[in-house]
């Protein structure tokens, strides 16, 4: 089956084509076609154990698919390893995360910054640029144009001031910010986020939510796996519904919330009951992905 | 046809006694998911209590195989379960492998302590007699050999798909929380795959030691299981069934080469070649493993990182460090220690501490472990002596750039698998090395390799006091790079690549040209720490660069602190102060010291009961405001997600 088309700005950056996966005897995904398109935020959401989490990895490189294609910006990139796909403009977060916990934030966000810079170029990095810290200019000093940029990233993410904690050491909410700026710094085409959202409070998750927005805004596609129903549906232009490793339904938001297979499947409502009010927070499953 | 028969025979036999000892491998990391390296050693053990017990205080057969097995093997299995390994659950993936070597040079220690190398050790066979098959005898040692073999295999696959305690140990690696829920307890899993795996060690030490023909000997006894590495390896540590068959392949390639092809290569490379099979074999079972996937393993670590010097205090540091050597040189002065100078002595802590240094740089920073570093400071050594007669400039870097090259090497086959390949093709390496090279007097010479002082025109290092300064140089120089690079781009992508291989990956970088270069830059340290440790020693000799010294020392920088400039330096001193004391206690002490530093990762300095009196450690945290962390030994992994809100 080709992938569903979803409503975008221009030829789609990723797809995913009949993409099946086998662990063992178990299929954790079969036959899941899917597109994502630039300037879009595109929601998959589903069950625990739907398959949400492996399908980034067959996207990210991390998982070979037994059987089925992956292409990114036109390139056929299934056999691809990871870091190059990440050359190509893939970025991604981990639901269970994945920071370099010895560092410390900024050094977190350098290490995807510097990735991006061939060692020809790394003297660029140094290049000192102007440097204004706060709104009565006091401290102003030139820095490098490494650790401007970096600041600037975790400030978008907010973590202004917190680029010298170490990783390993700040709550679950700030490190998935601390995720969220590396993945940016590589300055992403498509930005797969595995559950953004979990461990934020109701206004950092609002933050978040304008973020994407922004991001996508800005051309960038993102490919947003979420249990917050209410940012999910708040923030995404096109949904995927992930069960048992198949796609069982796609829209917009409007469309999915009606669904009665997604109603049954995910959402906890029978097919009768009426569709779940917009805007009331709701968390849809709360665990992990195979 | 008769003689292929027997060496056919010959070949399963001992392909026998190494899968018995390879399933009790693939038992235990199938149940603990920690490669015990001390496999080897534990059926030396009780290859040498059967000798005692059985020829020396002629203790019947059956009593001494069941104190032995039942009670020796078992009880030693559980308690290493109990004792050590239990507490390094959810530490990072090196713990295991030292704790593991740690054991494994404890145990060797202390064999080689107890039975003197002076006696011969013959084992009598367990059932005498023969008979004659189509034209070949079989002796009934062997056939007991290939039986045992057979009952073990078959026992242990009745044990794991036919019991509920089979599929227990297999559930316990895959998921403990899941395993307790459904009331089993994933301690005593684990703890009954030790003790399989001991057991298993055992038996096979005790059937293959009345098959030494020529007595045991505990370095070459304690290797000759490695072909039983090999087979786990085949096996991906995992299945049974082909880790045996694999094994019983092994022992037949390795009767066919050594009758067959052996005799048509120079009499002189026999023996070197004879004893580096078991490693050849090892290193090609590695490099045919097909590659591992990325994981995402969602692991946090919360070590306290120990601080990085920034390039002033460094440089400080340096000299200061140098200015105290040189008082040294001064005070110490034609001092002698058993005949050697002290500063000779000090001129080899300093070479040491270079090759701690690229410990620090590899395993400290990046996280790959390597055993074979003591192999690179034996080929540069041997390089710096056959170039320009030992004292030229050019032939150190003739050394560091010959040992970089083959460090990468090394290192290549084993980019594509996990962390713990690289440490068993390291050792697989090393021993190679040492056997087929180190010890080959038609290489290495009888008396070792001469290498002269080194020459500069215009200076003159034919002092001891000035060869140990220009050495301190050297190594003021390396610490210097090794924290300029820890300050670094890549010093950050490596301390990102020992985090989290997957995000690594995912933000656009190559794992293996960071393994690799880093690999190849440690070797070629370790290359460069040899060509002045020959230019200290003057002669360097065949047992300078053996496995066990090599493994020894990353104990004793583990045991410090391998993360630190600090900590390499204090391991040389420590090394070379206590060889001079008990040279076969190094072992025993080294193997104690990380098994009583247990899961703290940073070492000795990294203890926080120490840092805190540190007086520098306490200035620097009071500059910056630090609030303390959860002291060290502790919980220094966890599951992402779940942590404390900072």
């Amino acid at each position: 089956m080709p992938p569903a088309d979803a409503p975008g700005r221009g030829s789609a950056v990723l797809t995913v084509s009949e993409v099946a996966v086998q662990f063992g005897g178990v299929s954790a995904l079969s036959e899941v076609s899917l597109a994502v398109h630039p300037g879009t935020v595109t929601g998959l959401i589903g069950p625990n154990g739907a398959g949400k989490t492996t399908l980034f990895n067959v996207i990210s490189g991390l998982q070979a698919p037994g059987r089925g294609t992956v292409h990114l910006f036109n390139t056929d990139v299934t056999t691809m390893k990871p870091h190059r796909r990440a050359r190509l403009g893939l970025a991604r977060t981990f639901q269970r995360l994945e920071l370099f916990g010895s560092l410390t934030a900024g050094e977190n966000v350098r290490v995807g910054l510097e990735s991006t810079v061939r060692w020809w170029e790394w003297r660029r990095l140094r290049r000192l640029v102007p440097h204004r810290r706060g709104a009565d200019g006091a401290g102003d000093a030139p820095e490098s144009l490494a650790t401007v940029t970096c600041e600037r990233l975790l400030e978008g993410v907010g973590l202004d001031g917190l680029g010298d904690r170490q990783a390993a050491s700040m709550s679950t909410g700030l490190a998935r910010m601390v995720e969220l700026a590396r993945a940016l710094a590589i300055g992403p085409k498509l930005l797969l986020l595995d559950e953004p959202g979990s461990g934020l409070d109701e206004a950092e998750s609002a933050g978040l939510g304008r973020l994407l927005a922004e991001l996508a805004a800005g051309g960038m596609a993102v490919l947003l796996v979420e249990h917050d129903m209410d940012l999910v549906m708040r923030i995404c232009d096109h949904i995927y519904v992930l069960d048992f490793g198949d796609i069982i339904a796609s829209g917009t938001p409007d469309e999915v919330r009606n669904d009665p297979m997604v109603q049954a499947a995910y959402l906890g409502q029978a097919p009768s009951t009426p569709a779940p009010v917009p805007g009331a927070a709701t968390q849809a499953g709360d665990g992990g992905d195979p | 046809m008769s003689s292929f028969l027997q060496y056919t025979v010959f070949g399963v036999m001992y392909g026998a006694g190494y899968a018995i000892s390879a399933t009790g491998l693939v038992v235990t990391y199938t149940t603990s998911g920690v490669f015990n390296f001390a496999q080897g050693a534990v059926g030396m053990i009780a290859a040498f209590c059967y000798w005692d017990l059985v020829t020396v205080h002629h203790v019947p057969i059956l009593v001494a195989l069941a104190l032995i097995l039942v009670v020796g093997a078992s009880i030693s299995g559980a308690l290493v379960e109990r004792v050590l390994m239990r507490r390094l659950h959810g530490a990072s993936a090196e713990r295991p492998v030292m704790v593991t070597l740690g054991l494994l040079v404890i145990l060797t220690g202390y064999a080689t302590v107890t039975w003197s190398a002076t006696t011969q050790h013959l084992v009598g066979y367990m059932v005498n007699g023969q008979f004659t098959l189509v034209g070949i005898n079989i002796q009934y040692q062997e056939l007991l050999i290939i039986g045992v073999a057979i009952a073990v295999a078959i026992g242990l696959r009745l044990l794991f798909y036919s019991t509920r305690t089979g599929v227990g140990l297999r559930a316990v690696v895959d998921d403990p929380e899941l395993l307790a829920m459904s009331g089993a307890s994933p301690n005593r899993m684990s703890q009954y795959g030790w003790i399989l795996g001991f057991v298993m060690a055992a038996l096979a030490g005790v059937l293959l030691a009345p098959v030494q023909t020529t007595g045991l000997n505990i370095e070459a006894f304690t290797l000759l299981v490695v072909n039983g590495y090999a087979a786990a390896i085949i096996g991906r540590l995992k299945s049974i069934p082909i880790t045996f068959v694999a094994a019983i392949a092994i022992g037949v390639a390795q009767n066919y080469v050594i009758n067959y092809l052996l005799p048509h290569l120079p009499q002189s490379l026999v023996p070197d070649v004879t004893l580096a099979l078991p490693m050849l074999f090892l290193f090609i079972a590695l490099v045919t493993l097909p590659s591992v996937r990325l994981r995402a393993v969602g692991r946090l670590t919360t070590m306290r990182v120990p601080r990085v010097a920034g390039g002033r205090e460094s440089l400080i540091v340096g000299v200061l460090f140098y200015l105290v050597c040189i008082v040294a040189a001064v005070l110490f002065d034609n001092k002698a220690v058993d005949g050697t100078t002290v500063l000779t002595l000090g001129g080899v802590v300093m070479t040491l501490g270079i090759v701690g240094l690229s410990l620090v740089l590899l395993t400290g920073y990046s996280g790959q472990v390597s055993l074979c570093q003591f192999s690179f400071m034996g080929i540069g050594a041997f390089v710096m002596g056959k170039i320009a007669g030992g004292g030229s400039l050019f032939g150190l870097v003739a050394a560091t750039v010959i040992c970089a090259a083959v460090g990468a090497l090394v290192a290549l086959p084993t980019i594509r698998l996990r962390d713990l390949y690289l440490a068993l093709a390291t050792f697989a390496f090393a021993d190679a090395m040492a056997q087929g090279v180190f010890l080959d007097t038609h290489i290495y010479g009888s008396g070792g390799v001469s290498v002269g002082r080194i020459i500069i025109p215009g200076l003159s290092f034919g002092g001891d006091g000035a060869e140990f300064l220009l050495v301190t140089a050297f190594f003021v120089l390396a610490a210097w790079m090794v924290l300029a690079i820890r300050r670094s781009l890549f010093g950050r992508r490596l301390v990102a690549l020992n985090d989290s291989q997957a995000a690594y990956a995912t933000v656009g970088l190559n794992i293996g040209i960071t393994k690799v270069t880093v690999f190849a830059i440690a070797a070629g340290m370790a290359g460069l720490a040899g060509a002045l440790y020959g230019t200290v020693q003057q002669v360097v000799g065949t047992s300078d660069f053996d496995i066990f010294p090599s493994i020894i020392f990353v104990l004793f920088v583990t045991i410090w602190s391998i993360r630190t400039v600090t900590g390499a330096f204090l391991a040389a001193v420590t090394y070379v102060a206590i060889s001079q004391i008990w040279m076969n206690g190094l072992g025993i002490f080294a193997g104690l010291g990380i098994i009583l530093i247990g899961r703290a990762a940073g070492g000795i300095l990294g203890i926080e009961a120490i840092q805190v009196r540190l007086p520098w450690v306490k200035r620097a945290r009071a500059d910056s405001g630090e609030i303390p962390t959860p002291p060290l030994g502790r919980a220094t992994v966890v599951p992402g997600g779940t942590r404390a809100a900072g």
